[in-house]
């Protein structure tokens, strides 16, 4: 369904001096300075899959994003998606995609939703019929009822990505791209937009390309990710092959009743473990215990902490993504391994 | 051309309903709406007065009489209206929505990137501008000694049109220096006010500054010229065939800038 093939894109930057003499300076002799972006990225998706794009801020994830919405030309590579050219004849190709940006909304912010709904019905011509029953799905699938009469300047913003999703839906597009559809969103919302991202995959053979930060919606939606990192990729495969490779990075974290007690606490021989498996960071206030649970078990960590100090809360998470990708890139993986 | 004609209707339809969707915004912010009607009518109120200020003084201008320039500034009120009417989030495009990347929903759209910005708009306040515009000309024309024929009436009919994009081709022009310098509304500032000189007689003006508005920004034509013949200067080919020329030399420009504007744009970190 999507292909891309030695995808780059470089940026033209003005270096500037600082302060304002700099940028007197820059305006009568400007510097530049190319950026890249993008660089060789290649990467195919089948139709029907979730594809999950990650990587830190900055990676490039937009950018590539941009290009295979046809929003940016590329500056070399190529990217194709069922059959087209994003940026060639871009008035036919964006009828068979979906777009959101999390950050950005494109309803009209002055308009009820409601209305948002009827202008994109037109400018994507989508017949009356049609119009009824994606509607009533997208109601089902987005819970929409409770706020479709409201002005969308009025929409918290978990209403507002829902809203925005069901726009970037209405016109039944075979590829949908979701840029960090749940940033800033509370668990319920996120939850519910899991779903409803799983629902029209399950229901249409939707190909979706979700980029995000959160790892959860990564576990609960991908079948597979693509790892980039300042602009190359650096990771491709399904998850568990992820897991299984860089181990599961798991992260304690604790409030001691006592911390005369907790400085007992002593992993590395307990475990018989080495410093690159355990990182403990004390602050004072909370101590975080960074492990590898397929080093040593959840269960065991847990026992162990609790045997030697009583504590006043405790929870174990994963480390975040950033922390996975740092790790990556430290370890320097070949990217097409 | 059945297809041309299917593609006209559905851009018609699309601006029909986006002009209904913008009359009910104008519901939403009333008070907003009232004043910006109220504060153009003031504006021209004031030009009007100062207009009969500077006529206490003087019988005529280079052989103008006050009711002649009357008629001059309500003709120039007509294409300026529309194009406010129709085309004003040119100005958005170069004070904003390029800086801001937010652009980028109008290239995910199946329409026409210049269509789909310009129809978003519809600038409600400029029906004082038409209000005043026409209360000039029917104030003055009985005063001016106008041959109201059949064909003035068409040609009258045809400059406004193409006077109106004489209005645009400028604000197209230079907003779209925006996708390369991010912000060009103060460029398209600076450009479109030269239309107030256009106003008056060019013949008041000394020779650089009557080039510039003649031939270079070229709203003499949006006005002067045309309004002149309607008063029996000049000749049909120059005053009006001009204003036309003018309006599609300035679209043709524009839209190519636009169009390649659109292909270098860079939109915005997210």
């Amino acid at each position: 369904m999507i292909y891309v093939e030695n995808l780059r894109k470089e940026f033209k930057k003005v270096v500037k001096e600082p302060g304002l003499k700099g940028s007197i300076k820059s305006f009568f002799k400007p510097k530049n300075e190319i950026i890249t972006a993008v660089d060789d990225i290649s990467f195919h998706v089948p139709k029907g899959e979730i594809m999950g794009f990650i990587g830190p801020n900055g990676a490039g994830k937009s950018t590539v994003i941009k290009m295979l919405t046809g929003i940016l030309t590329p500056t070399s590579g190529k990217c194709e998606i069922g059959g087209q050219i994003p940026y060639k004849n871009r008035k036919n190709y964006v009828k068979e995609i979906g777009v959101v940006f999390g950050q950005r909304t494109q309803l009209w912010w002055d308009l009820a939703l409601r209305e948002t709904y009827t202008v994109l019905k037109e400018i994507y011509e989508v017949d009356n019929e049609q119009y009824k029953k994606r509607m009533a799905f997208l109601n089902e699938v987005l819970e929409l009822d409770d706020f479709i009469t409201s002005p969308v300047r009025t929409l918290s913003l978990g209403q507002r990505m829902r809203a925005d999703i069901a726009a970037s839906l209405l016109h039944s597009p075979k590829v949908l791209f979701l840029d960090e559809p749940t940033i800033g969103l509370d668990v319920v919302v996120k939850d519910n937009i899991r779903g409803a991202i799983k629902a029209i995959n399950a229901e249409e053979q939707t190909t979706v390309i979700l980029t995000t930060h959160d790892l959860q919606d990564v576990e609960n939606l991908c079948d597979r990710i693509v790892m980039i990192d300042k602009g190359s990729k650096v990771f491709d495969g399904a998850i568990d092959e992820l897991k299984s490779r860089y181990g599961q990075s798991r992260e304690l974290r604790f409030i001691p009743a006592d911390f005369k007690t907790a400085e007992k606490l002593d992993y590395k021989r307990e475990f018989n473990l080495t410093d690159d498996d355990i990182l403990v960071e004390n602050d004072g206030h909370i101590i975080s215990v960074k492990f590898n649970s397929d080093t040593v078990s959840v269960e065991k960590m847990l026992s162990y902490t609790l045997s030697v100090t009583h504590v006043n809360d405790i929870n174990v998470g994963d480390a975040d993504i950033e922390e996975i990708i740092k790790d990556i890139y430290k370890s320097g993986v070949n990217p097409s391994a | 051309m059945k297809k041309f004609f299917k593609k006209t209707h559905r851009m018609f339809k699309l601006h029909r309903i986006f002009i209904k969707q913008d009359l009910k915004r104008l519901m939403e912010y009333k008070v907003d709406f009232l004043t910006g009607a109220v504060g153009m009518l003031l504006t021209q109120a004031i030009n009007l007065f100062f207009l009969s200020i500077i006529f206490s003084q003087i019988p005529d201008l280079k052989g103008y009489t006050f009711e002649k320039i009357i008629f001059i500034y309500g003709f120039s009120l007509l294409p300026k209206a529309i194009d406010h009417l129709f085309f004003d989030n040119l100005w958005s495009i170069g004070y904003f929505i390029i800086r801001k990347g937010d652009f980028d929903k109008y290239l995910t759209r199946p329409v026409s990137t210049l269509f789909a910005v310009t129809v978003e708009k519809f600038q409600v306040d400029a029906f004082g501008e038409l209000v005043v515009g026409i209360a000039f000309l029917c104030v003055s024309i009985p005063n001016v000694n106008l041959d109201v024929s059949f064909l003035n009436i068409l040609l009258f009919i045809v400059s406004v049109f193409f006077a109106t994009f004489i209005f645009t081709g400028v604000k197209l022009i230079t907003s779209s220096i925006a996708f390369w310098t991010k912000q060009s509304g103060n460029i398209t500032y600076m450009f479109y006010m030269v239309n107030d000189f256009a106003k008056y007689p060019t013949t008041i003006y000394n020779r650089a500054l009557s080039f510039i508005i003649t031939f270079i920004i070229p709203f003499a034509f949006t006005a002067f010229f045309p309004a002149s013949y309607f008063l029996g200067n000049g000749n049909a080919l120059f005053n009006i065939g001009g204003t036309a020329m003018m309006a599609v030399i300035l679209m043709a420009v524009g839209i190519f800038v636009w169009n390649k504007g659109v292909s270098s744009y860079e939109s915005a970190g997210s």
